[in-house]
């Protein structure tokens, strides 16, 4: 189920109505069979891939927690092989397949394996690390194992977080379903006010500047630069609000439960370098892969050189996570390079410190980031490399690429809204503002909503992870 | 918080909205229809200043582009009546299913007090059913319902419509073909579309060398494919559609005129044969006695335009050359004298553009 869909709407009042309805002991089972409901409006029969992973994880904890010295890492390596090779199978069989295919007509021959029809099962990306993460943790001894299978499943499914994240711990989310949440006003209305800037984010701005992004990506050819560079800091707004918005509206939801879920983003353009961005870009994703690859190959407490391989390899899984392509691994791979790159430099050259320079450096980061999306929004790195070059070289192409003016005041509303936020969360921000205000943001937000919400048929970017 | 308190938010919120949707039918509402749903904003155009409406698709508005004169269907008919004021509300593609949503729109004090439908029997058939443009029809439909403005376009931007791709649309379509098994009066060696056209596709007809002709085939195949089907009136979405119309009609007090189109019938004859046109008379007939039982007047033009004026030669389509739109619509003007005997004026101003 969409979240920017007819049945969500109604979905969620009717799922919180009757949580609170319910005595706590009984809830579980409403989040469980909403989950369900919720994950099989995809597609149906995948279900069986999650219970595969909740039954794997949920034995593989209980397993790990019991055993001692090499029989426990081996469990784990086993849990944790199982869970990749499910990923693995679904989201990198034909692309390794294509690889191994390619080496073998270099020496002559063809692949043996044959290509399939995969379709990834939605979100499959996200409850695998989050599933994973429990077990590791078990492992680590730093959580006790669920010996209860319907919470372990509703911590796996739980329908606000389950297709795109946050990817979210069981120390925190686990420990928050078992919790007995009192029905508050708080509760209720912060997390409207969550989901409501969450619609106006991904309905309004991502969903308005979808179409623009696809037809520029589709005539690169034959745009003119100034254009091409229009479509390219337009995909970098519409990603970062499709995967904002969708972030807010599933924390929103989870806060209307009483279930405190994790910020994802925490306004990363206004980040001063990548360092900075990426504490502040799918932050649940970082900490995940800070905690359990980062950490593991040694961290920071290396050698340099080992350091810079640690940070190049994070960046480049981080890549590979989104998909398997090649465009993804190298738009993981610049992020660890100019990561390192600003790390080193910031050595030797101290910049002043006043507005304008950090002005300067919020938009070269900006810049930075959003040449890098190229790569990420490309199908191939034959598309980005024609969006390169057309970048630069269809100066003098006449073309007829008009953007609305409505688009531009929405544009202009959002990255307003985003200053304002900057180091401040939507319904903090909104709970602070005096009565008048707040309600004239109200309409505002609705009227922006309902009157001028993108009309084409647009999923969450995030969903095909 | 106290229930009191909630309850003056929840009013203030409901007023918000109202504000809002005046708001939104004030300023953006006429520009969202110009792109959306244009047919809407053509009738609010119109139904206060026509006599008479006339909905149509494509046949209402092309013409041969060799052709002086480029008039259409509903402007000939109003050559008739030259004391009322016939307008057409038309887009490629409509069908009963849109013009539904567009008539539920007219306001019981619009001056308009005839419908004039047209009435396309290919509209009834899997081909037009599940076309691939039906998606973006659907899309246009959003914003022709009843709902007030605001929630309509919030509706459009939910995707509150059928969504289906071309893919999954033409999988519908084949599956209709090759599940409504035909029944005929006599025996007949085909029980569906698909056993009919594999039949007639496979080498039927010849060149003189001996190699398929192709052009006749593909012709044929196509005409099986669109009219090939006999009318389920418990299933058949158009006929709910047409239904759905005539109950409108008499709720809001107007008249309906059903036109019934004219189908290419010599060449489906000559390139299909018999069974083919049984079932297009079967299924014209039971439209006509369906919808003058229920109180429409029908206006039967099936086999007044002849094969060679027909447009389209090579296609399934009611594209009328001038003399079969002439035709046409004398024939829906004879059936408005039901209504207008006094204001017909039978002199036709027989002028060219």
């Amino acid at each position: 189920m969409l979240f920017n869909s007819l049945h969500y709407i109604f979905f969620l009042p009717a799922v919180v109505i009757l949580y609170y309805l319910l005595a706590n002991r009984f809830r579980w089972i409403l989040l469980f069979l909403a989950s369900c409901f919720f994950y099989m409006v995809f597609k149906p029969e995948y279900i069986l891939i999650l219970s595969a992973i909740i039954l794997i994880d949920y034995f593989s904890g209980i397993y790990i927690e019991q055993a001692e010295g090499r029989k426990r890492k081996t469990l784990l390596i086993v849990s944790i092989l199982s869970n990749v090779s499910l990923l693995a199978f679904f989201k990198y069989y034909n692309f390794a397949n294509t690889l191994f295919g390619t080496l073998m007509w270099k020496l002559g021959s063809a692949t043996p394996f044959p290509f399939m029809e995969i379709i990834l099962p939605i979100g499959l990306s996200f409850h695998t690390f989050q599933s994973m993460s429990y077990t590791i943790e078990v492992y680590r001894g730093n959580q006790k194992a669920e010996r209860h299978l319907g919470y372990f499943s509703v911590y796996v499914l739980f329908f606000p977080q389950m297709v795109a994240g946050p990817i979210e711990r069981f120390a925190s989310l686990g420990r928050q379903l078992k919790e007995d949440h009192r029905l508050t006003y708080e509760n209720i209305v912060n997390g409207l006010r969550l989901i409501l800037y969450g619609f106006f984010v991904k309905m309004v701005i991502a969903d308005n500047l979808a179409p623009i992004v696809n037809e520029v990506y589709a005539n690169v050819g034959m745009l003119n630069s100034k254009h091409i560079l229009t479509g390219i800091f337009f995909f970098s707004l519409q990603i970062y609000a499709d995967f904002y918005g969708y972030s807010l509206i599933a924390v929103g939801s989870a806060r209307m439960l009483g279930i405190q879920l994790m910020d994802n983003f925490k306004t990363p353009y206004l980040a001063k370098n990548i360092h900075e961005f990426w504490q502040r870009w799918h932050i649940s994703l970082s900490t995940w892969f800070r905690d359990y690859l980062y950490i593991p190959l040694g961290g920071s407490k290396v050698k340099v050189s080992r350091w810079m391989f640690n940070i190049l390899v994070v960046f480049t899984v981080s890549g590979l996570w989104h998909g398997a392509n090649k465009t993804f691994i190298i738009w993981g791979f610049l992020h660890g390079a100019i990561y390192l790159i600003e790390h080193f430099t910031s050595r030797f050259i101290k910049l002043p410190s006043f507005k304008l320079m950090n002005v300067f450096l919020v938009l070269k980061n900006f810049v930075l980031v959003s040449f890098i999306w190229v790569f990420f929004r490309s199908e191939n790195l034959t598309k980005a490399k024609q969006i390169f070059n057309s970048l630069f070289h269809n100066t003098s192409v006449a073309d007829n690429f008009v953007v609305d003016v409505r688009i531009w005041i929405l544009l202009l509303l959002f990255i307003i809204s985003d200053f304002l936020l900057f180091n401040n969360r939507a319904d903090v921000y909104m709970s602070k503002l005096k009565t008048p205000i707040r309600w004239v943001a109200y309409a505002l937000l609705l009227f922006c909503i309902l009157a001028l919400a993108g009309v084409e048929k647009q999923a969450f970017i995030y969903f095909q992870f | 918080m106290s229930i009191k308190s909630i309850s003056i938010k929840v009013i203030a919120l409901l007023l918000l909205l109202v504000g809002l949707n005046m708001l939104y039918k004030g300023t953006l509402w006429k520009k969202d229809l110009d792109k959306e749903a244009d047919m809407l904003l053509e009738l609010l155009n119109k139904q206060d200043t026509c006599d008479i409406l006339y909905f149509g698709e494509s046949s209402n508005c092309t013409t041969d582009s060799f052709e002086l004169c480029k008039k259409y269907i509903s402007e000939l008919t109003a050559e008739y009546y030259p004391s009322l004021r016939l307008a057409s509300v038309d887009r490629p593609a409509m069908h009963a299913g849109i013009y539904l949503s567009v008539i539920k729109n007219i306001p019981a004090t619009a001056k308009v007090k005839t419908l004039i439908v047209t009435m396309n029997l290919r509209s009834f058939g899997a081909n037009w059913i599940h076309s691939k443009l039906e998606t973006p029809l659907q899309k246009s439909n959003v914003m022709y319902q009843l709902y007030p403005p605001l929630v309509n376009r919030f509706m459009l931007s939910l995707n509150c419509y059928e969504k289906k791709n071309e893919v999954e649309r033409d999988a519908d379509m084949k599956r209709q073909w090759a599940n409504e098994p035909f029944h005929f009066p006599y025996p007949f060696k085909y029980q569906t579309v698909i056993e009919w056209d594999n039949g007639v596709g496979n080498g039927s007809f010849l060149n003189p060398d001996g190699s398929w002709d192709m052009l006749k085939i593909g012709l044929a195949t196509s005409y099986i494919k669109t009219y090939g089907f006999q009318i389920n009136t418990e299933t058949n979405p158009r006929i709910k559609d047409f239904d759905k119309i005539v109950a409108v009609a008499k709720q809001k007090k107007l008249n309906v005129v059903f036109n019934l189109l004219a189908e290419n019938v010599t060449y489906a004859d000559s390139l299909v044969g018999k069974d083919l046109v049984f079932l297009m008379q079967q299924n014209k007939q039971l439209l006509i006695d369906r919808y003058t039982k229920k109180g429409a007047l029908v206006v039967d033009n099936f086999e007044v335009v002849q094969g060679k004026d027909f447009i389209d030669q090579r296609w399934t389509t009611e594209h009328y050359k001038e003399r079969g739109r002439r035709e046409i619509a004398k024939n829906v003007a004879e059936e408005l004298k039901k209504i207008y005997s006094r204001e017909f004026v039978e002199e036709f101003k027989n002028q060219s553009d």
